[in-house]
């Protein structure tokens, strides 16, 4: 009950936040409601999926300090998981889901245990080569499909259907991945209260001293890397029933990695709200962009040089990211020394 | 015997170029501590450059170099300049966030100016031309002279760095940024120069690579995974280690030659089963990953 009750107290913030915050929540609910075109609603289902990925990668980037960019082998292992049970057995996705977490987190166990023995760069890109080496072993193994990937065909399973999560219409997969977004912001706004949230800012801080404090630096890691990787496998599961056609190029590829890691970055690390910012702003520019200027006028990677420049200023000027823009007006306006 | 013998020549001739690809980020890593993601988008900016020089005067791609390390050179200033300098003071996150936001920046110029599609040299003095030294081995042309360049270019860069005033200063600056500022070497420059070397030596290494190797504007991201192995396994920052290191990675990435002569020597099933070719690159990084796990600071490294 205790947790329950931390994890909806949202009292540390300002009114003003908090306000804002209810704004957006109802909006998001009732979002399907307005007159919409299909594309909007798709971006939103990008933005809240890449939210709860970027609130996965908070934990232990942003609280934890530790630059992980090989997620998207959890979204694979997630997302192959749902496909290969569904298409070879028939398991639904309520099933799979669960076990698609457990795989990833006792993967993350494995591939954890060594990795946190190394630190900044050094972790950073042996995070990248593991995911790499997943990818290609997944490009070549034809029980998953090898490279031409796996195919959700709606014929053989009719929609709508809710066990094996195969809709027609996009509003129900939003309302679920809207379910899946609130779960996973009021677990984060227990998760930054919490013990291991504690200790992952005293690691972050400085890892020496958290060690003389008595912390178990490596198992405290380890234990939110798992933490992380569940996040981010359950809404691997969501993406495969949702696209329905999996392929290792797009859902275990460096991009989605670093764009789950920038999501987080841009809106700022280590904040409650941070990753859903950073989703907020890129996703719709992403997709707006390509849209525009990619599809209609013919300029392919416009989208991305323009996405790419703005990352890069925010890098140089507020590496911060954009929440510690707002926090600084804030200290600005109150005149603190 | 013929397939093991030119797999590890060619294994080597190979690492030779990869070796300089690596060198530029392990000067910029020494120096200023400072990991480079863009580095695979120098090279594959300078294969452009090679390419582009060869189209339009005519002339064969390895006569494009000097032009392709100057423009590198410049690129490698700008990029200090104009993001790595405001990059410094931040935190790691900040470091790696930007360096990302180049290379998906430089690698999507080139998708907007270039396209998607493949491209490679086809004609120029060398292309097509080969030696057979014996025992079955044949060389190409191309590779040869990327080869013998490639080591020239080394020699030229160790050279700078170990016998000149200024590539001291460079060392001194790697060693210890704050004494160097103590002893008035201008720290700022030496950070401006290790970009520069590090844009030059890569798309000299693209303009070498080009001559056999088609590019597209994705090349980047292997060459830049294939570095940061060569950079681990030698040590970051050191200069011979990476070297060293590139001709083992060479001749990792031409290890389904060296299964195939085990399979087919000895005659083994299980070995027939597994399509080693897929895995030519997987073995580099998993070759990464060993090593930054058992030896984090790498065969030859010297700095911590």
């Amino acid at each position: 009950m205790e947790a329950i009750k931390n994890a909806l107290d949202f009292s540390d913030f300002t009114r003003f936040d908090r306000t804002i915050a209810a704004l957006v929540g109802l909006f998001l609910i009732s979002f399907p409601l307005f007159s919409h075109s299909n594309f909007a609603l798709a971006t939103l289902i990008q933005f809240l999926m890449f939210s709860v990925y970027g609130m996965g990668w908070n934990t232990i980037g942003g609280y934890g300090g530790q630059v992980d960019l090989g997620k998207a082998q959890y979204v694979g292992i997630g997302a192959y998981t749902t496909a290969v049970l569904l298409i070879r057995w028939d398991i639904p996705f309520w099933f799979s889901m669960p076990l698609g977490m457990a795989l990833a987190v006792g993967w993350s166990f494995i591939l954890g245990y060594p990795l946190f023995r190394l630190k900044g760069h050094y972790f950073a890109i042996a995070t990248i080569a593991t995911s790499l080496v997943l990818k290609d072993i997944f490009e070549v193994w034809n029980f998953v499909g090898a490279a031409r990937g796996l195919e959700i065909s709606p014929i053989k399973y009719a929609p709508p259907d809710f066990f094996r999560l195969i809709f027609k219409e996009d509003v129900y997969y939003y309302y679920l991945i809207l379910g899946f977004f609130f779960i996973g912001l009021f677990y984060m706004n227990w998760f930054r209260k919490s013990r291991l949230g504690f200790q992952l800012r005293s690691i972050k801080d400085n890892e020496e001293v958290a060690r003389s404090l008595g912390i178990d630096v490596h198992w405290a890691k380890i234990k939110t890397y798992a933490v992380a990787t569940a996040f981010v496998s359950a809404v691997g599961s969501f993406h495969a029933c949702y696209i329905k056609n999996i392929e290792p190029e797009d859902t275990m590829s460096l991009d989605i990695s670093v764009l789950i890691a920038l999501m987080a970055m841009l809106g700022g690390a280590g904040s409650l709200w941070g990753p859903i910012i950073g989703a907020a702003i890129l996703i719709p520019l992403k997709s707006y962009l390509k849209e525009w200027l990619g599809a209609s006028a013919g300029l392919v990677g416009i989208d991305l040089i323009i996405y790419s420049a703005i990352i890069m200023a925010v890098a140089a000027f507020e590496p911060r990211g954009i929440w510690g823009i707002v926090e600084k007006v804030r200290l600005k306006r109150r005149k603190y020394p | 015997m013929e397939i093991l013998l030119s797999a590890i020549v060619s294994g080597l001739l190979l690492g030779m170029v990869l070796a300089i690809v690596a060198l530029g980020l392990t000067i910029i890593f020494g120096v200023m501590d400072m990991v480079n993601f863009a580095h695979g988008e120098y090279l594959m900016i300078g294969m452009y450059a090679g390419l582009l020089i060869a189209q339009v005067t005519g002339l064969d791609p390895l006569f494009s170099i000097p032009a392709a390390a100057l423009f590198g050179f410049l690129l490698g200033l700008l990029c200090y300049y104009g993001l790595a300098k405001y990059l410094l003071r931040g935190p790691m996150v900040a470091q790696l966030l930007g360096t990302f936001g180049l290379m998906l920046f430089l690698r999507n110029l080139a998708l907007l100016l270039m396209g998607s599609e493949d491209r490679a040299v086809n004609k120029g003095i060398l292309v097509g031309k080969s030696f057979e030294i014996g025992m079955g081995v044949v060389l190409p042309a191309t590779k040869l002279a990327a080869a013998f360049l490639s080591v020239a270019a080394f020699l030229a860069i160790w050279l700078l760095m170990n016998r000149s005033k200024i590539g001291r200063a460079l060392t001194a600056t790697a060693l210890n940024a704050e004494g160097a500022r103590y002893m008035g070497i201008r720290t700022e420059r030496m950070n401006a120069l290790a970009w520069g070397l590090g844009g030059a030596t890569a798309t000299i290494a693209g303009a070498l690579l080009v001559n056999f190797w088609s590019v597209n504007p994705f090349a980047g991201l292997l060459f830049t995974m294939i570095a940061f192995t060569i950079v681990a396994l030698g040590g970051f920052g050191s200069v011979p280690g990476a070297f060293l290191a590139g001709l083992v990675v060479g001749i990792i990435t031409e290890f389904p030659g060296i299964w195939d002569f085990f399979t087919y020597t000895f005659h083994i099933k299980w070995m027939e089963q597994v399509p080693m070719t897929s895995f030519k690159y997987t073995l580099v990084y998993l070759v990464y990953f060993l090593i930054m796990v058992l030896r984090p600071r790498g065969l030859f490294g010297w700095k911590q």
